[in-house]
């Protein structure tokens, strides 16, 4: 055979390559020796879980008592921490891969998917998406955004009269930046043009205004407004020269913001000219109104010389009003404001309902950060700088800035957010929010609550606000009706360090007797079993109790006592019930509860005597003095 | 008895190799003829065709790939169930629990990727040196049908891992067909046995993916083969070859053992060797099981198709079904229309100018727009750039 050479490069070729081969499933075969023979596997046929986890990890060592709430039989692991429940090591299991698009939770989304199964604004164990949802609500997110469930908000104030109210470079200010006027303002920033703010004061301005009669001259004095004002506690909700609650709009520069003809007629009858408002229907005399009108034109102003606003004070460009009109209705304005005659609110941004499903390089990131980890923190960035995220191509995000809301509460929100899925789970796993049931009651009384916004602070039956820390469920088994209508009349506070929140409502003996009762009938609590009344003996007996239990730690009687955190009791018996008094004492806060009281948990002869001798205390004339 | 078993090793090689390890041109001769494998080859061959230039191996390497489909293919077929409820898992199961199952799905994935290319490749360098023209027409319309079936093969194997990845690129996919005038959506319909992809479509595309299409396809690859060889072999210049210069100092032909045989197994290690490479280095994507629920943003077809949805995107029937049919059809009946043979064997020869420039032209135009649809396509079918 003459013509049998190979070139040299062809042999090395071959033989490279057979020894490659030879390599290069050598190395797979030794990359697999690696991986666990034998697989620890869950499987959760409810939720078409099969998981691996416990290959390394062991459910006994779980920190608190999630897994008591949680068994891991039937919620596995993956629905709380993410991750590849199939993966069999380390790197599958936890980490993002070219193949995993879901790697182990963050702690954000950790939090958030506690959102998947458990609905409603309080879920045990996730403090930030409990604040989420309820900031959700109290932001007006639905107003733009649809999400399944959710009503459309009911927040901001009507916009209709506005020229009666306020002036158009007071407004102007306001929409180029409200943190100039108010540092702790609910509304969002808009990124507008001075243009558009023209065109929508043109709109605002020459809505129909009720003609209201001017405040009559020197009828107010600003010294009895400011007590006026300190008795009725507008403070509870309203911040007044720098200090209040944040519940309700800042007065700091009602003075000038407000005119005054306007703010007279408001006083008289809140409801009369903001129907939807949701402060108590004070109906204040005329005198104490134009007292509190004087008081705000002379305290309630900014310490500048010159406004905030004058640099907007130009004439209202009123033909321009059907462009300010188109502009309210695709800026989305109507979501929280509303405006008599406008058509029903048309959501003018994205759904949300899904958002837990998508991953965060779903979302678009271009311009603003090149990697967000988690849905929660896109959306926390989102809510900063709405325009951040914004395509190159794409017309600007017309989201306002809520930048003021300060971060903690823009990441409870896009945990909250987060929380959502279009998917329906199994109804086993669905933990729906209580839902709230028709707490109103029918008649006169319903009139009452709903004049007084009762549900505004209290929570009644799973409904209502958390301005206030007493919910009234249950109320009608602890206290006695003579003392509901007393406090309603007359809200004194029963503990000394603690400031007063209940505002003066101005209610009628014989509407806080209906109320009163209305509370001593239905909102009864059936853990509280009814007891045979005491005895005298027992009362003596509780005496020497009360102080060998160390109740005077804490509670004052006569004036005695320490710490002065508890009610005093002088006077118990006219306030409370036995049947209370002595089941807190006896079965614990856990069974009844009672709000910081220690979990006492006494003996039936213990707790019956020092109840019965608490209840024999004898009033005292004098409260705690009222803060200024 | 004694003798008989001592011989037995010999008798059975014997048995089976009738002519033993070729020590001349002879032997060599008849070790090719005589085998089932081997006499796919001529016994003999010109020197010109074992040169690298004269066909890059592309058909070799189309081959090798189908190959190593098939080992590979076998073995996943023993884990893997077509049925949306455990399919996805069973695919999790092959790249976690299967012994070396993440190799061997990486293998078939890559050399069905290679082989799609490979197998365009191919094409092209046939037309550049005239080889479909008389007398190998039938054969190239026979190669432009198995490079058809080449991306069906590849089309129907994408839905199988049920994944996001496979879901919508065969929504888009099939939702391509639909685009064909009058039968369109029923011939979708036909196709996924229901109106959009779920348990039938996967079944179904398993069926084709594993038997139908294999099955025709291994018998035309035997008949294109066999065709090579009865056509006259590779077409080579033999003035341009290197081979062929010294022609005074060689015989005309060369037995294809060892010569052709050798080069032949040699590539084919080559070729498994970089697949395993590729392999080792770069694993088959896997997404979230497949959720109708939830369309990515842009919904890709598989990329090989993405010139198809690139164009289809401009206008549906022109762009994605009239341009891609007229192309396929256009191939076929271009060795009947373009019958005049000239300077055969010659990449691009100055003869064939025209004709050259014509294909290569619009082999790169589809190469230009499945380029921009694959990279430079973003949400909502939107032109840009990097990452899209």
């Amino acid at each position: 055979m003459k013509h049998y050479h190979h070139p040299a490069w062809l042999h090395a070729l071959f033989a490279l390559s057979a020894l490659a081969i030879v390599a290069l499933v050598g190395l797979a075969i030794a990359d697999e020796a690696g991986r666990p023979t034998k697989l620890e596997q869950r499987i959760v046929p409810a939720l078409g879980l099969v998981e691996r986890c416990e290959q390394c990890h062991a459910t006994d060592s779980h920190p608190g008592d999630w897994l008591t709430h949680h068994p891991v039989e039937r919620f596995g692991c993956t629905p709380c921490h993410g991750g590849q429940g199939l993966g069999i090591t380390k790197e599958e299991a936890h980490e993002a891969a070219l193949d995993w698009e879901r790697p182990l939770f963050s702690p954000l989304e950790r939090e958030a998917a506690c959102g998947r199964c458990h609905g409603g604004d309080e879920v045990p164990g996730a403090p930030n998406l409990s604040r989420g949802r309820h900031a959700f609500r109290e932001r007006g997110c639905s107003g733009c955004h649809e999400v399944p469930g959710e009503p459309e908000p009911d927040l901001a104030p009507d916009l209709d009269g506005l020229a009666a109210k306020l002036d158009p470079a007071w407004v102007r200010a306001w929409l180029t930046d409200p943190a100039v006027l108010l540092p702790s303002h609910a509304m969002p920033r808009f990124a507008l043009t001075a243009d558009q703010i023209e065109v929508l004061v043109a709109f605002l301005f020459t809505r129909p205004a009720p003609s209201l009669p001017a405040v009559p001259e020197d009828s107010g004095d600003a010294d009895r407004g400011k007590q006026a004002i300190a008795r009725r506690r507008c403070a509870t909700c309203h911040v007044l020269e720098g200090r209040g609650g944040v519940f309700a709009p800042s007065l700091d520069q009602a003075g000038v913001k407000i005119q005054k003809p306007w703010f007279f007629a408001y006083l008289q009858n809140v409801h009369a000219l903001r129907p939807r408002s949701r402060m108590p229907g004070f109906t204040l005399p005329a005198g104490e109104a134009a007292d509190m009108v004087a008081y705000a034109a002379e305290q309630l102003v900014p310490d500048t010389p010159e406004m905030p606003w004058s640099k907007f004070d130009t004439p209202v460009q009123s033909e321009r009003a059907p462009e300010g009109h188109a502009l309210f209705v695709k800026l989305g304005c109507r979501g929280c404001h509303r405006v008599e005659g406008l058509p029903p609110l048309k959501r003018t941004s994205v759904p949300l309902g899904n958002m837990g499903d998508k991953r965060a390089f779903d979302l678009p990131h271009q311009n603003f950060i090149d990697h967000v980890p988690d849905v929660p923190t896109w959306i926390h960035f989102k809510l900063w700088e709405p325009r951040g995220f914004d395509l190159p191509e794409a017309k600007p995000s017309s989201m306002p800035s809520y930048a003021h809301l300060g971060p903690d509460e823009t990441f409870a929100l896009g945990i909250a957010v987060a929380s959502l899925h279009a998917a329906p789970l199994p109804s086993a796993y669905v933990r729906p929010a209580r839902t709230a049931s028709q707490a109103l009651p029918a008649g006169e009384t319903g009139r009452l609550v709903e004049r007084f916004r009762c549900l505004a602070c209290h929570r009644v039956l799973g409904s209502g606000g958390d301005i206030s820390r007493v919910p009234l469920d249950g109320e009608g088994a602890r206290t006695k009706p003579e003392w509901v209508a007393s406090f309603l009349k007359e809200p004194l506070t029963l503990r000394m360090n603690q400031a007063e929140r209940m505002p003066v409502l101005g209610i009628e003996e014989v509407d806080a007797r209906r109320l009163a009762g209305w509370i001593d009938v239905t909102l009864g609590d059936d853990r509280i079993p009814p007891a045979p009344p005491p005895t005298e003996a027992e009362r003596d007996a509780g005496a020497a109790l009360y102080g060998a239990r160390g109740c005077p730690q804490c509670h004052v009687v006569a004036g005695q006592g320490t710490m002065m955190k508890a009610p005093v009791l002088d006077g118990a018996g006219a306030r409370l019930r036995f049947d209370y008094v002595l089941a807190m004492l006896r079965d614990g806060p856990a069974v009844v509860p009672a709000r910081r009281h220690p979990d006492a948990r006494l003996p039936e002869a213990e707790a019956r005597a020092i109840s019965a001798w608490v209840m024999s205390l004898p009033g005292r004339v004098e409260h705690a003095p009222a803060p200024q | 008895m004694r003798n008989t078993l001592k011989n037995l090793p010999r008798h059975i090689y014997a048995s089976i190799f009738r002519v033993g390890w070729p020590a001349d041109e002879r032997a060599s001769i008849k070790a090719m003829v005589s085998s089932i494998t081997l006499h796919i080859h001529a016994p003999k061959i010109r020197p010109g065709s074992l040169g690298f230039r004269a066909s890059w191996a592309l058909g070799l390497l189309s081959v090798v790939a189908l190959g190593l489909l098939l080992l590979t293919g076998i073995y996943l077929m023993f884990y893997y169930i077509p049925h949306p409820d455990v399919a996805y898992r069973t695919m999790k199961d092959i790249g976690y629990v299967v012994p070396l199952g993440r190799l061997t799905r990486d293998l078939h994935r890559w050399a069905a990727h290679g082989m799609v290319i490979t197998v365009t490749l191919h094409m092209l360098r046939v037309f550049l040196v005239g080889g479909h023209k008389p007398p190998r027409e039938a054969n190239w319309v026979v190669g432009v049908l198995l490079w058809v079936m080449t991306l069906a093969l590849s089309f129907t194997g994408y839905l199988l891992p049920w994944d996001q990845l496979a879901f919508w690129a065969i929504t888009v996919g099939s939702n391509m067909i639909a685009a064909v005038p009058w039968i369109g959506p029923g011939a979708r319909e036909l196709l996924l046995g229901d109106r959009i992809v779920g348990e039938s479509a996967l079944l179904r595309f398993y069926v084709l993916h594993c038997v139908a299409i294999p099955a025709v396809m291994f018998a035309l690859v035997g008949f294109h083969l066999f065709r090579v060889r009865k056509d006259g072999g590779l077409i080579v210049s033999e003035h341009e070859l290197p081979h062929a210069r010294h022609a005074d100092d060689g015989p005309k032909l060369i037995p294809a053992w060892p010569h052709l045989v050798y080069r032949e197994v040699a590539v084919g290690l080559f070729a498994t060797a970089l697949l395993l490479a590729i392999s080792v280095a770069a694993h088959a994507p896997l997404e979230p099981e497949a959720d109708p629920t939830r369309t990515p943003n842009p919904a890709k077809a598989p990329w090989y198709f993405l010139g198809v949805q690139e164009l289809a995107h401009y206008h549906a029937f022109w762009g994605g079904v009239f341009v891609p049919a007229a192309f396929v059809l256009g191939l076929m009946a271009l060795p009947y229309l373009d019958r005049e043979v000239r300077a055969p064997g010659r990449y691009f020869p100055r003869e064939r100018w025209l004709a050259c420039t014509l294909f290569v032209t619009l082999l790169s135009f589809f190469a230009a727009v499945t380029v921009v649809g694959t990279l430079f396509r973003g949400p909502g079918w939107a032109f840009t750039f990097w990452p899209y």
